[in-house]
Parts: structure tokens; sequence; C-alpha cells
């Protein structure tokens, strides 16, 4: 193989989208029918790519790695170029590690002010995180690109939808790859603003723009948070980067989440600060995420076209949130409260979504808040902080992508037959009239509800096997092996990575003052809340007999039963045929391939561990504070058997109330009964914002109306009205009388004379 | 400048009589109301000017021996008295009457002041040209009875005003020029020159003076000797601007059609 | 050098003839009383001339006089036409009934109503009846009060 620089790779993986994208906007209505080839072609490219990155990586780190000892951590950070530098922007309070940099400075240059530099750089890094989220994206991003060809087949916004597809996956990958903070916002905010031009695609229909603008308003709440974050971050570590970067004048400034950092010679703020801090960056994830409260955009966002919810809305941009959370671990350690409060967030909402996703008739919209309900899985493992937390969340996000992203797809496979209707209770027994999109449908919601062996049962028990460790610490076993890890940690040095930048001079011959968090707070971690977590668990349990009873409620009201077809079938593709027939073969492949993909990944990146050690490289995660929470992943067979009882207790309801029956009967609100309001308002959430967040925003913008229009066009008006009442005034002298005017013009022309006969007299 | 009291003194008299003379003008003109009110108000009128008038001839400069300052005094009372008749008088024929009047009057100035044919051409052509055919137009035009047009007048006030500030322009610094021109505006006349006792350095040659005595016989031989000697030209051009307004008058008469002419004519008769 | 008495008692009369022109035609509405006004004007400025000329003895003065008498005449001839010409259109002779240079959302300026002439009706004594009525006089029926 050739020695193909990584940095190029890694820059080639959004360049190639983003080219993609502008190409299809230059000549997308020239291509016309061919308008996907330019985003096919890059987004399959970037996929090719970031596979090759991310096997390159994992052979990289396995070389390094054995099963019995510390994982080292691996980053590369390449610059394309320098975005902003202006030195001496700040100076830095006391008692932040950003005086800690200062004072350096200080020393050297004596009489010259401590204050800090601010310089952005393009900065692109490469480590196992991003290497996970970029094949993840970038596969998923092509098969939904492939999907989309058959699916967007007639629409006239055709090259619009892949221009933005790939300038989707262009601002994702920059989101992943970035490396530092300002970076990340910028790139939060351009995925938001693809995820309002998808979702607001067919922009003509009110309801489409209008979940677009809730989106995007909902979104801008969590952006607040980051940006907030971002500030306090700033001032705190006086740097944005996540990597250790080399000042001017050869000083070290250590990064946020960079080895110097982590390697518990710098430090992370905690107390008030950094919890803060770890706060408004939950904000900002839930706000992308769609967890409690911020979630209410989700399910309207199933206005966009399918696809774009499969990709977006499933796959990639939902789990930005997690990704955050999950790069921040460090920040996230330092703070026991905050953990416990990211961990309550995820799986209140897990729960709360899945009892909504129970009563939806509308088979997107089960896919959505089934959506929120896994995200909400995922924060509740995050929120163990432990490295078996992060990692089970981000082995889920995969699996997710995969089944989730399939389960949408076969709902659009669904919808193109049958018209445009999606409504569950008007169709019913399509497994004789789509055969595929049936079977990878029922591989999908096994993978969904934990069944083994497909995939979601191994990332679901891995998450369960986090909040239980978290809930239930004195387990057997583990309390050995953690010891073991932690003085693993204390005693080795750092070992730095090859690649990453070399720092002038280690510190570690002057102890830091503000040093508040050491390699013990990670037992701290471990022993936090037990109370707390124990009533997550079984909430948690309790969430994935839900999943498993919505999932396969869905499955059997759509596809078992007696065949129903609605009229608008059928009137497709301009066929003489009056039957609903199976998708094209360009929508049922990339179906088939997901399916695969969650049947064998799960099985496969847990038996060989392969995920677990790969992400235990990342600096985030291999952090002391993080590793040395480690439990180790072994199986445990006792919670697997509670996982996979949920599971079929949830089954079993759903086919006691929906096998073999018509959708049109009323199952769940006869079992619901009184409660129906209820679950059918959805908690009454949309409306407690109505009336505390819409409402008082109206009545300001009516007034800011008002203010406009009167005030500041009333002085407008009131500029324009002086000439003409001045003139209205003087227009009386014009009478038309000749006589009249010819006073006037004696008169003045007398006075004129007399004053100057008057100065002339002497 | 020459300053004193005679000099101001004289100023502030003939400020009152050009105030008397405007506010008495004011008060003559026809106002519309009718009645007893506009009766007195002329009468008033009538009286602020005579004070007027008297005031104007207490401060004018006085003429040589009694009979040379009857004899102007009377024709020039004549002019004034009847030229304020002309403009204030509500009938337009009673005014034309009174302008012939004040034509006699003028006359009778510039006979005073010399000039004999120009006293007599006035006559002539105003009067019995210009006047006739004023006359002629009042016949043709003018409605039956009292116009309400010619009842009232327009801006009294205002014009009362500016005619005072008009003659005061006149009267109040004509006493100025009592003392000589300016430096800047100097006027190259020969009686200047001989009076300064220098030599005459007139370029033009020199022009004959006109006899001193008013009643000179070659008084209008000369005036003939200068007209059609140095202003040929412009004599020339007099007359033929005399024809162009001949042939004016007639094309712009001739331009109305029969036809529009008796539908202006029905018109007059509607309004 | 002082003019002399004469020439500055006819400047004043001149300027007086100006002056009172000058009101005459601000003042009144009549036309033709507005052009006579104009007449008088060029009196006042031909006394004034002729002062003038008088003062600097030569006949300079008295030419212009003489044009400004030619120019008059001429100016008389073609005004009158023009007033005839007004008259025409019009239907009288009032410099008011020419108001269309005025602004458009003023209104036309009429006359208010004015007190009718108090014309003094001869009061004939009663005589007792005695013979025939006279015959009507034509002549007399079509004789105007006041022109």
């Amino acid at each position: 193989m050739p020695e193909i620089d990584p940095r190029t790779l890694l820059v080639l993986v959004p360049a190639l989208p983003l080219a993609g994208a502008l190409v299809t906007v230059l000549l997308g209505r020239r291509l016309g029918p061919r308008a996907h080839w330019p985003a096919i072609i890059s987004i399959a490219t970037a996929a090719i790519t970031a596979v090759l990155l991310l096997v390159g990586l994992a052979s990289d780190v396995s070389e390094k790695a054995s099963r019995r000892q510390p994982v080292p951590p691996v980053e590369m950070v390449t610059t394309l170029w320098q975005w902003v530098n202006v030195s001496e922007a700040y100076v830095p309070a006391a008692n932040t590690p950003a005086a800690e940099v200062g004072e350096d400075l200080a020393a050297r240059a004596a009489g010259v002010p401590a204050s800090l530099p601010f310089a952005i750089g393009i900065d692109l890094r490469l480590d196992p995180l991003t290497a996970t989220m970029l094949a993840v994206i970038t596969c998923v991003g092509l098969l939904v690109a492939i999907y989309s060809i058959g699916y967007m087949h007639d629409d006239p916004g055709y090259a619009r939808f892949f221009a933005l597809v790939a300038a989707f996956v262009f601002s994702m990958s920059m989101l992943v790859a970035a490396s530092n903070f300002l970076l990340v916002y910028v790139f939060w905010e351009a995925v938001g603003a693809c995820s309002y031009l998808l979702i607001g695609f067919w922009f003509q229909k009110p309801a489409a723009a209008a979940a677009a603008k809730k989106a995007f308003l909902v979104n801008r709440v969590g952006d607040f948070g980051l940006a907030v974050a971002v500030f306090l971050l700033w001032m705190t570590y006086g740097t944005l980067n996540f990597h250790d970067t080399t000042l001017a004048d050869g000083s070290l400034m250590p990064g946020i989440l960079g080895a110097e950092r982590l390697a518990a010679t710098a430090g992370i703020v905690g107390g008030t600060v950094g919890t803060a801090i770890c706060l408004l960056l939950l904000l900002a994830a839930c706000g992308k995420s769609a967890q409690l409260p911020l979630h209410v955009w989700l399910p309207d966002a199933m206005e966009g076209p399918t696809p774009a919810s499969a990709l977006i809305h499933a796959a990639t941009m939902v789990t930005a949130g997690v990704y955050l959370v999950a790069r921040c671990a460090p920040l996230y350690v330092a703070c026991p409260q905050a953990l416990t409060i990211v961990s309550i967030v995820g799986a209140t909402t897990a729960l709360v979504a899945a009892l909504i996703g129970t009563v939806q008739n509308d088979l997107k919209r089960v896919l959505a808040y089934s959506t929120i309900s896994q995200l909400g899985f995922m924060f509740a493992s995050l929120g163990t902080g432990t490295l078996l937390g992060f990692t089970a969340a981000i082995f889920h996000l995969v699996t997710h992508a995969f089944f989730k992203a399939l389960l949408f797809l076969g709902a659009g496979s669904v919808m193109h037959a049958m018209g445009g209707v999606i409504d569950m209770r008007r169709f019913g027994g399509l497994r004789r009239v789509m055969p595929v999109t049936a079977t990878t449908f029922l591989i999908g919601s096994l993978a969904l509800a934990g069944v083994a062996p497909f995939a979601g049962f191994f990332s679901k028990d891995e998450i369960l096997a986090a909040l239980h460790s978290k809930g239930w610490s004195h387990h057997a076993g583990e309390h050995h092996e953690a010891v073991l890890h932690a003085d693993h940690a204390a005693a080795s040095p750092w070992p730095l990575p090859a690649s990453a930048i070399q720092p002038a001079s280690l510190r570690n011959e002057r102890p830091p003052r503000h040093l508040l968090v050491s390699a013990s707070a990670g037992e701290q971690v471990k022993a936090t809340n037990a109370g707390t977590f124990r009533i997550l668990y079984w909430m948690s349990l309790f969430t994935a007999a839900l999943t498993a009873f919505y999932t396969f409620r869905a499955v059997f009201m759509t596809f078992t039963g007696p065949t129903r077809v609605p009229d608008e079938a059928g009137h497709h593709h301009g066929q003489s045929g009056s039957a609903a027939h199976e998708s094209p073969r360009v929508m049922t492949l990339p179906l088939v391939i997901l399916a695969v993909a969650a049947t064998i990944s799960g099985w496969l990146l847990f038996s060989t561990e392969a995920l677990a050690h790969f992400l235990a490289a990342t600096p985030s995660l291999a952090a002391a504070t993080v590793a040395a929470t480690a439990t180790p992943h072994a199986f445990h067979f006792d919670l697997a058997l509670q996982g996979t009882l949920a599971a079929a207790l949830g089954i079993v309801l759903a086919a006691i109330g929906h096998l073999g029956r018509s959708s049109a009967g009323p199952q769940m609100e006869r079992f619901l009964g009184p409660l129906q309001p209820l679950f059918a308002s959805r908690f009454f959430i949309d409306e407690l914002y109505a009336a505390l967040v819409v409402r008082p925003l109206e009545f300001l913008a009516l007034l800011a109306a008002g203010f406009d229009r009167y005030v500041v066009d009333g002085l407008v008006n009131l500029v324009a009205a002086v000439p003409l009442g001045a003139g209205a005034v003087v227009r009386r002298l014009q009478t038309g009388l000749l006589q009249r005017y010819a006073v006037a013009g004696a008169l003045g022309t007398l006075l004129v004379v007399l004053a100057l006969a008057w100065r002339l007299r002497a | 400048m020459s300053p004193g009291d005679p000099i101001s003194i004289t100023g502030s008299i003939l400020a009152v009589a050009v105030g008397c003379s405007a506010a008495s003008l004011w008060l003559l003109l026809p106002r519309g109301e009718g009645g007893l009110r506009e009766h007195m108000a002329s009468r008033f009128g009538m009286l602020l000017g005579a004070v007027a008038l008297a005031l104007f001839v207490a401060t004018g400069h006085r003429l040589g021996g009694l009979g040379d300052e009857a004899v102007f005094l009377v024709v020039s009372l004549v002019a004034v008295i009847s030229s304020v008749a002309t403009i204030v008088t509500r009938s337009p024929v009673y005014s034309a009457i009174w302008f012939a009047l004040a034509l006699t009057g003028v006359a009778g100035v510039l006979l005073v002041l010399g000039a004999q044919f120009l006293g007599v051409a006035t006559i002539v052509v105003y009067a019995g040209a210009i006047l006739v055919m004023f006359l002629f137009v009042l016949m043709l035009a003018q409605p039956t009875g009292m116009a309400p047009y010619d009842r009232v007048s327009n801006e009294p006030l205002l014009s009362a005003v500016a005619g005072a500030i008009m003659l005061g322009l006149l009267t109040l610094f004509i006493g100025r020029l009592s003392a000589g021109p300016a430096e800047c505006c100097a006027v190259p006349s020969k009686a200047a020159a001989l009076a300064a006792g220098g030599e005459v350095t007139l370029s033009a040659p020199s022009r004959p003076a006109i006899p001193a005595d008013p009643l000179a016989a070659d008084h209008v031989a000369r005036l003939g000797g200068e007209l059609f000697g140095r202003h040929l030209l412009a004599i020339e051009v007099a007359g033929v601007l005399l024809l162009v307004a001949l042939i004016g008058s007639i094309a712009i008469v001739s331009r109305t059609s029969p036809e529009e002419r008796l539908d202006l004519a029905a018109r007059r008769a509607d309004a | 050098m002082t003019p002399s008495a004469l020439v500055l008692n006819g400047l004043i009369v001149g300027g007086m003839l100006f002056a009172l022109g000058l009101v005459g035609i601000l003042a009144r509405r009549n036309l033709i009383v507005m052009f006579l006004s104009a007449e008088l004007m060029l009196q006042g400025i031909s006394v004034s001339l002729v002062s003038w000329s008088r003062h600097h003895g030569d006949w300079g003065g008295h030419v212009l006089v003489i044009f400004v008498l030619t120019v008059a005449a001429c100016e008389a001839a073609i005004a009158l036409v023009f007033v005839l010409q007004a008259f025409a259109r019009t239907g009288r002779l009032d410099s008011a009934a020419w108001q269309a240079l005025r602004e458009s959302n003023l209104p036309r300026s009429v006359d208010h109503e004015l007190p009718a002439v108090d014309a003094v009706t001869p009061i004939f004594p009663r005589l007792t009846p005695a013979g025939a009525a006279p015959e009507p006089d034509e002549d007399a029926l079509l004789e105007r009060e006041h022109v």
C-alpha cells in the first residue's frame, strides 16, 4: 500500500463533499436528472477515505496497545490555515489555568504584561473518536444519498436536495474533525442550518416551513448555551484548542483536552465554573440531540423528506450532542454533579419519549420518538462518567446509526409505495406487497428492541451495564480490577503519541497551584450517587421494554394483518396497476446493506472488543481521570438476561394487541382509557412552550412592530411632513393675482434700495 | 455731507410729510365699503394729503422771485393733485379726465423748466392721442354702472407703503445730492467741468448748450438740430418702431375670426 | 455742483408723480386705470429727465423724453389691444379675473358682496295728473346714470 499522508486523507474527507455540494449548486440545473452524480461521487470518495483512515488508525492503535496495559492516546492535528491571530488579546484572571500560561510569558519577557493571544486556526484532528464518527457519517450518508436517487426521483428540487446532503456531510465531518471549540461552534451552526434547509425542503407547505423554523429556534437555545460555554472556556483556559499549541515565543499553550492538561499536571477546572461549563455544554447537546426539554423540534422535523430524516435526525446530526459530551469527558469527570444531571436528563427523556411513542399513529413519528429515546439512553450512559459509559454511548451511537437509518429508509419506502400516506391506520399487511422492505424493517426493529444477536442488543447491554455498575458499584470482581487500573495510571509516565506536537518543555518541575482534579477523583466519580443510578437503571430497563413494545406495534400494524392499501398508492409512476409495489432496487439496496450492518456490527465490534479498545485511545477518553474509572467490559450474563426479558415482554404485549389484527382498530386508545388525552397531546409540552415562550414573544413582537410603525416611521413621516407643512404655508402666497405679486416685488426692491441707501448715506 | 440742524430738521419734516402722504393715500384709495364710513375716510385722507403737500412745499427750495414761485407752485400742485385724483377715483372715465388735467400740469412744469417743445408735445401726444384711445376703449369695454372691481383696491396699505418708501427714497436723498456726486459716480458733465474751472477734457465735440431762457426763440430749432444731427439713427428707429406697433396692433386684433367674436360676445353677455 | 432750486423742485415733482403712478399700478384693479398710472409714472420720468437736462445743460434729457414719448405711444397702442382681448375673454376689465397661475389647492379669490351703490334717486314732487302723459322718450331710456 502506498504511503499516503493521513493528513491529506483527513482534509479530503470534508473537502470532497464540499466540492460536491458546490458543483451541484453550480451545475445542478444543467445536469437535470443526473444531478445526483457529483454528490454521490464525492460522498462515496469521502466514505472510502474515512474507512481508510479508520482502518489505518485502528491498525496503528492495535500495534501500540495490548490488552493489559493502558492504551496510549493517539491524535494527529493538522492546521490548514490561521483564521484569527490577535496577539495580546486577553489578560486572564488569577487562579485560572490561563493565568499559568500568562505567567510564563511575563517571566520570559520581563516587564511585558501577561496577556494571551487569541489564535484560532483551521485545525483538523484525527483520533479514534473522530475516525469512528467520520466513518459512520460518510457511510450512512452515502447509503442515504443512493436511496434518495429513487425516493426524490420526481421532485423538482432534486439537485437542491443533493447539494444540501453533500453540504451536510461536509459540515458534520468538519464538526467531528474540528480541533477547537470555535470551529465546533461554527459547524454546530452549519449543521443546524443544513437541517433547517432540509426540514423545510418543501417550503411551500406551511407545516414544513413552520417545522423548520421551530427546529432552528429550539436549536438556537442550545447554541446559546454552547456560545456561553465557549466564552467560559476561553476565560478559564486561555485557549479554545483541544490540542496543545506552541506560542510565538516558544512557550507551551496547553489545549483544553491536550496531552499536557490531561496528564494531570495542568488539570481541569472543577467547582462552580467547571459545573457551569458542563451544564451549558449539556444545554447545547440537549438542543441538538433533542433531549428534554428541547426535544419538541424533532417530531415536527418529520415534515422533511424521509432520507433527510434518516440522515440527519436519526444517524448523524442528532448525535452531535453525544459526540460533544464524549469529547469533553474530562471536563465532565471533574464535575460529578454535572455527570449526574446528564444521566438524569438522558434517562428521563428516554422514558418520556418512549411513552409518547407508544401512542403515535404516524410511522415516522414513532421513529422520531424512538430516536429521542435512544439518544436519551446514550446520554444516560455518558452520565455515568466511566470509560465503560463513554464507550458504550459511542458504541450505541454507531449501531443506532445503522438500524435507525434502516428503519427510516424503510418507512420512506413504505411512504413511497403508499403514495405519501404514512398514517399506519390507513394501511396494513404490507409484507405481502413489499417483502424486502418488510424483512429489512423487521431486522431493524429487532436491532432496536435489543434482541440478540442483532446490533442493538450488545450496545444496549453495554449501556445497562454501565448504569448498573454505577448503581451497584460493589459488584464482585470489578473493584479489584479498577484498583489495578488506578495503579497503572499513577505509576507510568504518560507516553506521548508519536505525531503530536512536541512541547518545548515538560512542565513537571513546578507544582501548579490550582490542581483541582487528581487521578483519585475518578474514584470519587465511581462512588457518587449510587442510589440515583439504581433508579435510573430501572427506568432504563422499563424504557427498553417500552422500546420493544412500540417498535413492534409499528411493525405489526404496518406489515401484518389484512392487506390494506390506501387510495393514494398506485398513482405513483403513472402505472396503470392500482396495486402498490416494492420500491426500486436503488432504494432497496441501501436497506439491505444497512440490514446486514445492523445484524453483524454489534456482535463483531463487541466480541473482538475492537471498538472499546480503539476508542480508549482517544485523548479525551484516555485521560487519567476517565481511565481511572475504567471498568472492564466483560459480558454480564445477568444484565443481558434482564434486557432480553424486557424486550421479550414488550414484543409479546405488542403482539397481543396488534399481531394479525387490522391496524384501523383503536387498540391503544382503548387501553389507555382516561390517559389518552395526556398521551395524545405529548404531555402538553408544546402547549407549555406556547404559553411560556411563544405568546410573550409574539406580544413583544407586536410591541416592536407598533414601535416601528408609529415611533420610527412616525419620526420619518414627521421629517417628511415638515417641508410639506412649510410648503403648504408658503403656497398660500401663490394666489395667482398678479398685482399682489407686483406689490411684493415692489416692496422688496424698495426695501433693498432703502437699506443700501441708508448704508451709503454717510 | 454738510452736517447741521437745517438738514436734519428738513429731513425729519420730510419724513413726516412722507408718512402723511402714505396715510392719506391709504385712506383715499377705494375700499368697497360705501356709505358714511368711506366718505369720512376720504375726507380725512384729503386733509392729510393737504397737510403733506403743505409740508413738502414748506421744505422745498425757494425759487428766485415770487412770480416764479407762484407759477411753479400752481402748475406742480395741479399736476400732483390731479395725479392723486387719477389713481383714487372710482370711475375710470373720471380717472381719465383727471389724467388729462394732470397732463396739463406736467406740461406746465416742463414749460417752467424750459422744455418748450416737450411741454407742448406732452399735450398733443398724450392728451390728444393716447388719452383719447383710452376713452375709446372705455367706451367699448366698460360695463354699465359701477363695477365691483372699481370699488375695491388691491392691498391698499401695502401699496401706500410702497409708494411712501419710493417717495421717501426720491425726496429724502435729493437733499443729500446737494453735496455733490460721490467720487465713484462722478458724471463727466461739461457744466461740472466748467464750474471746476478746469479745461474741458471731454473728447467728444462740444455739445450745443440749452439756451438758459425758457422763452428763447430758437429752442425748437436747436432741439431739432440735436435730434437729427446726433440722434438721427435713433429717430429713424423710433419711426420704424411706431410702424411696427401699428402693424402689430392691427395683427393682434384681426386674429379673432367672426365666429370667435360672436362666441366671445356671447360669453361676455353671460359674465 | 449743487443743482439749482428749480431743478431740485422739478426732481421732487417728478418723484411724486412717479410714486403716485406706482401706487396706482399696485392698488387699482381696473386695467385702464392701471395703464393710466403707468403713463403717470412715465410723466414723472419725463419731468425728472428734463430737470437733469437743465442741470447738466445739454439736450440728452430732452432727447430721451422724446423717445420715451414715442415708446409710450406704441406701448399704449399695443397694450390697449391686449386689454380689449382680455375683455373679450373674461367680459370685464378686472385684473383679478386672471388667476390661473394660482396653486391648485387654493380657491379662486372672489370679491365679497359689496354694498350697493347708494344711488340717490331723485325725488320728484307728486303732482296731480293733468292732461295726458307725455310720450316716453327712448333716448332717456338708454341714458345711463353712471359711466
